[in-house]
């Protein structure tokens, strides 16, 4: 085999996602697979792993990993990685940050933007109907606020 | 002792009984619960964070500030809003560079982060503030032929040295706030599995939920008890879905911590909205004394 076929490390994609907050920490995973055992996602895909991510990310394996169908979607965001990591890697974060990077580079899937839009637009993440108000009335709460989305508009999206 | 309730977008939207059963419940163990104007979503700790994470804090770090104007604690009563709103606070007052880069932002509207209150979900106020035993004393009807299967979710509990409330892999806050209204909480093989709501694909979650009520169910727990709207979102409206697309019936009917405390101090299934449930809580109730 020559050393052409080698398969090199996309350096310039890890450079990305240090670059995303806490996209950093994928450089300290070892590779010890201690996230593995009781990821959820693991347990119940099959295909969803952890440490397998961290190893796409250790290798910036960009098409892997930034697509709005990649595997990083499934992950349940139980925290239990972090609690497990012996690196504080947090590969919860690892994912977060790659998820970051998607939306950066377009590849969210519409469930994102749908929820973000949602929060950006209206200032929740569910909808006010009549029912609401309604039920609200008949439990004697206090009716619902201003959402301040003007507010949340100036503060949002500067570098 | 003083607290301003952050209830979030499920609860004040679609559940907003489970908003008045805390209302109620906290007022008779001697919690005062202080509103204030303009809450936005916590950000939501899956989606919104997910979308751009240094947005995330800002908008968390606003509605902290918020409360910080006024002084007291936040008591959040959601497992999202406590990922979100907990993890943001202590972040924040250990991380100076972040600080300042979202008081930046923040200053655009002429507000700061300053990190000088506590965000804690309900429950834990009422373990560490109030006392499971003074709860306890407030109950008139104690639930003792009621066996509820304990369901933690992820977020009150992880990142622990985040969160700080109890061992992830050992909790017993649950466990004693129900055995405080005399239920019993059963414990079974998936009292700490994660309700799975994140999933992109719907099968792992299916999956997740279904084995999660077999497990209540095969410990002969009556029903389910949780502290957050959107694991009850997953397992009552989910149950009857996942119930229809199986041709399975699981009937567990799923509670809210504070509902079960408001049954144990004397409420009626309507006033803490348990009448409003897909999954049906009335015929367990024949075991409770009236």
């Amino acid at each position: 085999m020559s050393v052409e076929n080698i398969q090199k490390i996309n350096f310039e994609f890890r450079e990305k996602l240090n670059s995303v907050a806490e996209g950093f920490r994928h450089n300290f995973c070892y590779q010890c697979g201690a996230c593995v055992g009781d990821c959820p996602a693991n347990n119940y895909s099959g295909t969803f792993n952890p440490r397998i991510i961290l190893l796409k990310a250790l290798l910036g394996m960009e098409k892997d990993l930034i697509s709005p169908d990649s595997e990083i979607w499934n992950c349940t965001n139980c925290y239990t990685c972090w609690e497990r990591c012996p690196q504080d890697v947090r590969p919860i974060d690892v994912i977060i940050a790659l998820k970051n990077l998607c939306q950066r580079l377009g590849q969210a899937p519409d469930i994102i933007h749908k929820i973000s839009n949602s929060v950006m637009e209206s200032g929740i993440t569910t909808t006010v109907t009549s029912a609401t108000v309604r039920r609200r009335e008949q439990y004697n709460l206090p009716p619902v606020r201003d959402y301040a989305v003007d507010e949340i508009k100036k503060i949002i999206g500067s570098k | 002792m003083k607290y301003i309730p952050f209830f979030g977008c499920m609860m004040t939207t679609k559940y907003p009984w489970f908003e008045a059963a805390v209302r109620k419940t906290t007022a008779v163990i001697g919690m005062e619960l202080v509103d204030i104007e303009g809450f936005t979503c916590c950000p939501d700790p899956i989606y919104f964070q997910a979308y751009d994470k240094i947005d995330w804090y800002t908008i968390a770090a606003r509605n902290i500030a918020l409360a910080e104007a006024v002084g007291h604690d936040i008591i959040t009563t959601c497992s999202g809003c406590t990922a979100t709103l907990s993890e943001v606070n202590l972040t924040l007052k250990k991380d100076m560079e972040l600080k300042d880069k979202v008081n930046k932002r923040l200053k655009k509207i002429g507000m700061k982060y300053n990190g000088t209150i506590n965000v804690r979900h309900a429950v834990t106020v009422v373990r560490d503030d109030i006392g499971f035993d003074r709860v306890a004393e407030t109950v008139t009807r104690p639930l003792n032929h009621l066996k509820v299967g304990v369901h933690y979710g992820c977020h009150l509990l992880k990142p622990s040295h985040v969160m700080n409330v109890d061992d992830p892999d050992h909790p017993t806050i649950l466990d004693r706030f129900i055995e405080a209204t005399g239920a019993k909480p059963i414990h079974h093989e998936k009292t700490l599995l994660c309700c799975g709501r994140a999933c992109m694909t719907d099968s792992i979650s299916s999956n997740m939920v279904v084995d999660i009520l077999e497990s209540i169910k095969a410990n002969n727990a009556d029903c389910m008890g949780l502290i957050c709207p959107t694991c009850f979102d997953e397992f009552d409206t989910g149950q009857i879905i996942l119930g229809r697309k199986l041709k399975r019936n699981f009937s567990v009917p799923v509670i809210y911590s504070f509902q079960l405390l408001g049954l144990a101090q004397g409420m009626t299934l309507e006033e803490v909205g348990l009448n409003m449930h897909k999954v049906k809580f009335d015929k367990i109730l024949e075991a409770v004394p009236a």
